[in-house]
């Protein structure tokens, strides 16, 4: 186990490398420049010793690969700089962000789970009856529906029709955390039910399901014993290869509810070409990627001890 | 199946509303739901806003930073010397009074009584500290200002200025010039004390500033105990937060949705403002250089059904640079409306002929390509874009729409564009020079086409050395004719904004310069 | 339970019951596509004309689908809208479903350090946060469909890369390639006529079921304003663009976002269908 362990923290540094300097590199070759960008829409305008006097402060005159060297050297020393736009510093403000996008991620996660796997189970013991038809098609419309639709047509409901749930967020709380978090459910839980389903119609077909029931072991303890675990193990894996989406789908449903974690961070960012941002935001969440890959791999072992971590196929 | 699908969502929600009951989040709900029942003993007032953010440079409400200045005065923080009334005219503020012995000095008169927010009295020292702290720290005023020395005296400030500046008054008007206490200083969250109704709490970047009565307040009690400013940048999510009562009023509400208000449950307070919405041409580009290019595009843009149909009526067609509310603006200048045909004849004239039967007109192998740079920030410029395509389309030009956040950058080479539109606030303090400064001279910053004439180089000197406001009128709309003229410019429509509020909100005003919001006049009932 | 104790002529009539809904759904995809690529003939109106004293009409007799805030015909638009939506997805999955596999294969074919290095890249390009990345490289280059392609289909290659790959490995080891080894086959050969199909399967079928996600990937990038440029009609954007009057003219949203549905519901169908198909043996098996 540490030696895996090991194995894997080794491998995260050509990631990290190749993961700032891509994230680097493509803001960089934007060419498009923050200065310009602040004098935007509210119609102020800077002469062109003050841009350049302060392009020369931000070291956007500098060549290529030493803004890079400098800043990884900054980055590694936990220093990201400040945001062109804001001028606060992006470290402080993306660890003030983040716990609300992580306690948003969680809770649909939560909810994916606690939809997808019951539903998934039934629909794959009752394989090819109605309820099987009916748990599908939900599934299908769920994964048919662009979720800033989703977003949009919930709020109308539940905020307006209903007046239940706030549009925009209060703060971290789970009233306001509601409507972001089904949003973002509905879509991930249409996908991962049918592959919850898929992974007990599997298991079901092996031999030993047909060995236990030959045996006389009662169903529901095949299903719980074996079968169950088949379909953790499915999630499981599905969640870790999917984090990295689900963290850039928060970006669109944060935007939408005003729920101010990094993910609208980013969006204004992007919006804005604000590179210090843009680059703390890519590289933080690919780190996170990574670490939560890492952590699923060494959960497997523990759960389905026939699964080698590290091992050659994905 | 649905019926078990649908429990489990009820227990979601069950245990989520469970789950909330012991967040703060609840309670809060539940005074609110106390005081809106009974007699309440503390007022709120929530306000949403599309664009209170630092893409607009407005980060915080530090006036002397970026455009700061503006939600400082809009949402009732700051106040300045001298403010302008509903038609744009000069009056006393924070200042009772001025002089102005030679064109060099200016002997500011400040009103007694009047304290900032944490008490400290408003006396020309304080004044002084404020302004040379702003000359200091904002290049555009001190570029403005020109302000070489300032002497304070009890309440009399008198400032002496480097070179003539005769709209000084109007410029100290501008929100930068917001008077705060630079003894207090600016807060690591960008707060500053004013001398407004309101005094600034807390503030998130891009979320939400929270502001408390000013028990101080120089000119009546303020009547709202705590106001909330939302950062709301999404206009549908703005929509809903009005439609569900989670905000009590909101600017920058997408047209579209107005029909949802249309009824007695809100108010609706509009006024003309001087923001255009117009097109530069570029002077270096092979197409909008040749003059009959230019005149057709001019001719062929409809603004009375841009403004009708896809602003639903909001706005005003534009004529020249500055709207009728101004002396020099609206019919002081002419210029000729929508006429395709005429359009098409131009072009036919000038060479530009459809030789190929693609709908797109040809000269000398070049083909009508029209590059139409523009940005989305402002809902208004991509319907105007893409109602401009379809009728330049239809007299034979070929629009390309570069839409794009990234315009800045763009508008600085001309080799990219050969139109840049944006939306321009052209008389932020009811004085004309500014936009001619800004966009249309020889050394303008942003004078992005190279445009250039003679005329216009003198008027503008002369413009610069004239202190008879009469005077100044004249000269602006002589200045505008030119420009018209030589079809530099398309001025297409002026911005009517729109506050919406709650039936129950009262005080809420639009005013012509669009930065008078918050005043000590807010009630809810 | 039922799985367990599925007899021949229960697989059988299965099969037959699948195979007749692979005719449908392939018919309608296929109706589908006919109709993206004769849309300008199925088309009433221009759909780029725009009446502005039109404006914003329901849907009724004269327009079928109602009229954007232009004037414009909504239905035309939509079937229009048709083209890009649906062709862009299925060039974007093309190029990824081919780029993807050609690496995933050789990669696993020659093993070793380039195997490594390229695996490498892939897991960078999977460390990304998706739709954000996209979302960036989108902006740098500035909008327009060709570029949200582009942009998706730098973080979405490795997926491919990685089915392919591990095929590859299960196949090399097989000894009908030892076999063609020894017969003297170039590792071109072996590659292309040996391997190749071997693994498109699995391929094939995620490929299928990725259709549909990709369009909506795309409408979520033109929803954000990266998508397509005016006036191309585009279902994401007319979305974006009519999203504001999801209240007051509902149908400016709602006929793309049923154009969107079905298509995407469609590709589904057909893509579970063709697996199903492939892999009679349980239903289905993870994409």
């Amino acid at each position: 186990m540490k030696k895996i362990l090991f194995r894997r923290l080794l491998m995260l540094i050509p990631i990290l490398f190749g993961v700032t300097f891509l994230s680097f590199a493509m803001m960089r070759i934007a060419g498009s420049d923050a200065v310009l960008q602040k004098t935007d829409t509210s119609g102020v305008a800077l002469s062109e010793e003050v841009i350049e006097a302060q392009r020369e402060e931000m070291g956007l005159d500098k060549p290529f690969l030493i803004q890079y060297v400098n800043w990884l050297g900054r980055f590694l020393r936990g220093d990201l700089g400040e945001s062109y736009i804001s001028g606060e510093d992006v470290f402080t403000e993306f660890v003030s962000k983040l716990p609300a996008t992580l306690f948003l991620t969680l809770t649909s996660v939560l909810l994916t789970v606690i939809i997808s796997i019951p539903l998934g189970i039934l629909a794959a013991v009752k394989q090819n009856r109605f309820i099987d038809y009916l748990i599908r098609v939900c599934s299908f419309i769920g994964n048919s529906l662009p979720n800033f639709f989703v977003a949009l047509v919930l709020m109308y409901f539940f905020a307006i029709r209903l007046g239940v749930f706030p549009v925009i967020s209060e703060g971290i709380s789970l009233r306001s955390a509601a409507l972001p978090t089904l949003t973002l459910a509905i879509a991930m839980s249409a996908k991962y039910l049918r592959q919850v389903r898929a992974a007990v119609l599997d298991e079901l077909s092996k031999g030993y399901v047909t060995g236990a029931k030959a045996r006389g072991v009662k169903f529901s303890v095949t299903m719980r014993k074996s079968v169950l675990r088949a379909a953790l193990v499915t999630i499981l894996t599905l969640l870790a290869l999917s984090i990295g989406n689900l963290l850039g789908g928060t970006a669109i449903v944060e935007s939408i509810f005003m729920w101010d974690g990094v993910g609208k961070l980013a969006v204004d960012a992007i919006n804005m070409r604000d590179y210090p941002v843009i680059q703390a935001y890519v590289v933080w969440m690919a780190l996170i990627y990574v670490a939560v890959n890492l952590v699923t791999d060494l959960t497997y072992s523990l759960l389905d001890p026939r699964i080698r971590p590290g091992g050659e196929d994905a | 199946m649905k019926k078990r699908k649908s429990a489990l969502l009820l227990a979601a929600v069950l245990t989520a509303s469970l789950l909330t009951a012991c967040s703060p989040g609840a309670q809060e709900g539940q005074e609110e739901t106390a005081k809106s029942e009974g007699e309440a003993q503390e007022k709120t007032f929530i306000f949403g806003d599309t664009t209170f953010n630092a893409e607009n440079g407005e980060a915080d409400i530090n006036p002397h930073k970026d455009s700061g200045g503006w939600p400082c005065i809009r949402y009732g923080v700051g106040e300045t010397l001298f403010r302008f009334s509903d038609t744009m005219e000069i009056e006393p503020w924070l200042a009772t009074d001025y002089q102005n012995p030679d064109e060099l000095t200016w002997v500011i008169t400040l009103r007694d009584g009047v304290t900032f927010s944490n008490g400290r009295p408003m006396d020309a020292e304080a004044v002084k500290e404020c302004l040379d702290a702003l000359t200091a720290d904002h290049e555009r005023a001190a570029g403005d200002l020109h302000i070489a020395q300032i002497t304070a005296d009890g309440q009399t400030l008198t400032i002496r200025t480097e070179e003539p500046v005769p709209a000084l008054i109007n410029y100290l008007a501008d929100p930068y010039g917001c008077i705060i206490d630079m003894d207090a200083g600016i807060s690591e969250e960008g707060i500053v004390v004013g001398t407004g109704p309101y005094q600034a709490v807390s503030l998130e970047t891009d979320t939400r500033l929270e502001l408390v009565k000013n028990e101080n307040y120089w000119d009546g009690e303020p009547k709202i105990d705590r106001i909330t400013v939302r950062t709301i940048s999404d206009g549908d999510t703005l929509t809903m937060a009005l439609q569900s009562g989670e905000i009590d009023a909101a600017y920058g509400m997408p047209y579209a949705s107005y029909p949802l208000f249309d009824n007695d449950q809100y108010t609706f307070s509009s006024t003309a403002t001087s923001r255009v919405f117009f097109g530069a041409m570029n002077y270096e580009s092979e197409i909008t250089s040749d003059p009959a290019v230019r005149e057709a595009i001019v001719l062929g843009i409809d603004k009375e059904s841009f403004v009708k149909t896809l602003l639903g009526g909001n706005g005003y067609p534009a004529t020249g640079v500055y709207p009728d509310s101004f002396t020099f603006g609206g019919e002081a200048v002419r210029e000729d409306s929508y006429d395709p045909q005429k359009a098409a004849k131009i072009l036919e004239e000038a060479g530009w002929k459809d030789t190929d039967g693609d709908g797109v007109r040809e000269k000398d192998g070049k083909t009508l390509t029209l590059r139409w740079l523009t940005y989305p920030s402002r809902q208004e410029l991509p319907l105007l874009a893409e109602a401009a395509q379809a009728t330049l389309g239809d007299i034979g030009f070929d629009v390309e729409i570069n839409s794009t956040a990234d315009h800045n950058s763009i508008r600085v080479d001309t080799s990219a564009w050969d139109i840049y539109v944006s939306a321009f606030v052209t008389a932020p303090t009811g004085d004309p020079e500014y936009f001619f400064n800004y966009h249309c001279l020889d050394d303008s910053a942003q004078n992005d086409g190279h445009y250039h004439n003679d005329q216009l180089e003198e008027l503008a000197e002369e413009l610069s050395k004239t202190f008879d406001v009469q005077k100044r009128s004249e000269l602006a709309v002589q200045m505008q004719q030119i420009i018209l003229d030589d079809n530099a410019y398309v001025f297409c429509s002026h911005l009517r904004m729109t506050m919406i509020s709650r039936a129950n909100v009262t005080g809420l005003t639009a005013h012509p310069c669009d930065y008078y919001e918050i005043t000590a006049d807010l009630d809810i009932n | 339970m039922s799985s367990g104790k599925v007899t021949v002529r229960g697989q059988r009539r299965k099969k037959n019951h699948t195979k007749a809904r692979l005719i449908l759904f392939g018919a309608l995809v296929l109706l589908l596509i006919l109709a993206a690529i004769f849309a300008e003939t199925l088309c009433p109106y221009d759909p780029n004309q725009q009446d502005l004293s039109a404006a914003l009409q329901p849907p009724g007799a004269g327009h079928l689908f109602g009229t954007d805030r232009y004037g414009r015909d909504m239905l035309s638009r939509v079937i229009v809208g048709a083209r890009v939506s649906i062709f862009s997805a299925l060039i974007l999955v093309a190029v990824i479903a081919a780029a993807g596999t050609l690496i995933g294969m050789i990669c696993g074919y020659i093993q070793g350090a380039a195997d490594s290095i390229i695996m490498r890249i892939a897991d960078i390009c999977l460390a990304f946060p998706g739709l954000v990345f996209a979302l960036a490289i989108a902006a740098v280059l500035n909008g327009g469909v060709g570029n949200a392609v582009i942009a998706l289909a730098v973080i979405s290659w490795p997926k491919y890369a990685r089915i392919a790959r591990g095929q590859t490995l299960a196949v090399k080891s097989s000894e009908y390639i030892a076999a063609a080894r020894l017969a003297g086959s170039t590792p071109l050969k072996i590659l292309f006529c040996h391997i190749l199909p071997n693994i498109i399967g699995p391929v094939l079928v995620t490929a299928m079921l990725d259709i549909g996600t990709m369009m909506m990937e795309i409408a979520a990038l033109s929803f954000l304003g990266l998508g397509a440029k005016p006036p191309t009609a585009e279902w994401g954007s007319m979305m974006s663009e009519g999203r504001s009057m999801l209240q007051t003219y509902p149908w400016t949203v709602l006929t793309p976002g049923i154009a969107i549905f079905i298509s995407v519901v469609l590709f589904n169908l057909l893509g579970d269908t063709i697996r199903d198909y492939a892999d009679p043996g349980n239903g289905s098996r993870q994409g």
